[in-house]
């Protein structure tokens, strides 16, 4: 399997891949360490007030995960618009019947 | 036991990419999430025709989001095109997943489209990862893992002439 990727493959996904997981999971971990409220959204009372703020901005968290598919989309555009080789197989196995 | 990084399951309980169950389950995923799409699209279509005037509403509203004033200026300036491409769009990326033509291209404006949804929909009381994100994941996951080759006319459409002489087509079929 690693013998089919060559640099440009493993750049985008690592970064794409550390954009996602920064985003949601690292991000997330922060804010349930950081305290209420565990999650993205402000917490609110029973009259609707908002008693707590999320730590992190959910702007950036989104932001990080926008940037990842950034990153996924002009590794695409740069595949489409590279040469292509003879005898490069980008297909995964057709099927047409069970 | 070893370890496969190309193809973990692929030991004592075998399941190949490219096997009967794989295929099965990309097809079955690919038509219902072809149907969600569809569904949502031709519903606005029936109502209120090629004029659905909430699109450039919600974009309007996206003010303050991790996509800026990409989507503000988006609903402003190109409302009425807003209008029509929303109910379209989401009907033909349908119709694309469920055929399974083209369904890389179809669902790349599909990610496109739940990436609007993410981040302009809910405030995230359900949390970062909620049903927005999944339907992302799965638009993403039907690109790279090219559903549209398992049981749907991509794989046909890929034989032909024209895109054997344009290999390059595959990035948009499949």
């Amino acid at each position: 399997m690693e013998t089919d990727t060559t640099v440009v493959d493993r750049i985008a996904m690592g970064l794409s891949g550390a954009l996602f997981l920064l985003g949601v999971v690292v991000l997330g971990f922060v804010e349930i360490l950081a305290g209420p409220p565990y999650g993205a959204a402000p917490q609110t009372n029973d009259a609707g007030e908002v008693i707590a703020t999320p730590l992190v901005d959910p702007n950036l968290r989104t932001g990080l995960v926008i940037a990842g598919l950034v990153v996924l989309t002009l590794y695409g555009l740069y595949r489409l618009a590279t040469p292509y080789f003879e005898g490069e197989d980008q297909e995964t196995p057709a099927v047409t019947h069970g | 036991m070893s370890y496969q990084a190309a193809n973990p399951l692929a030991e004592d309980f075998d399941v190949e990419l490219g096997g009967a169950w794989t295929a099965y389950w990309l097809a079955i995923v690919r038509v219902i999430t072809g149907w969600w799409f569809f569904h949502a699209g031709v519903t606005k279509l029936i109502e209120d025709g090629l004029a659905y005037s909430y699109g450039p509403m919600y974009l309007q509203e996206m003010t303050g989001t991790a996509l800026g004033p990409i989507p503000v200026w988006m609903g402003e300036n190109l409302g009425w095109a807003i209008q029509a491409l929303v109910p379209l769009g989401e009907t033909f990326i349908g119709l694309a997943l469920m055929a399974g033509v083209l369904v890389r291209l179809a669902s790349a404006f599909g990610a496109f489209f739940m990436t609007l949804f993410w981040v302009g929909n809910a405030g995230f009381g359900h949390g970062l990862v909620n049903s927005d994100l999944m339907g992302l994941l799965l638009f993403l996951t039907m690109i790279v893992l090219a559903t549209g080759r398992y049981y749907g006319l991509d794989a046909i459409i890929e034989k032909m002439e024209f895109v054997k002489q344009r290999p390059r087509l595959r990035y948009l079929l499949g």
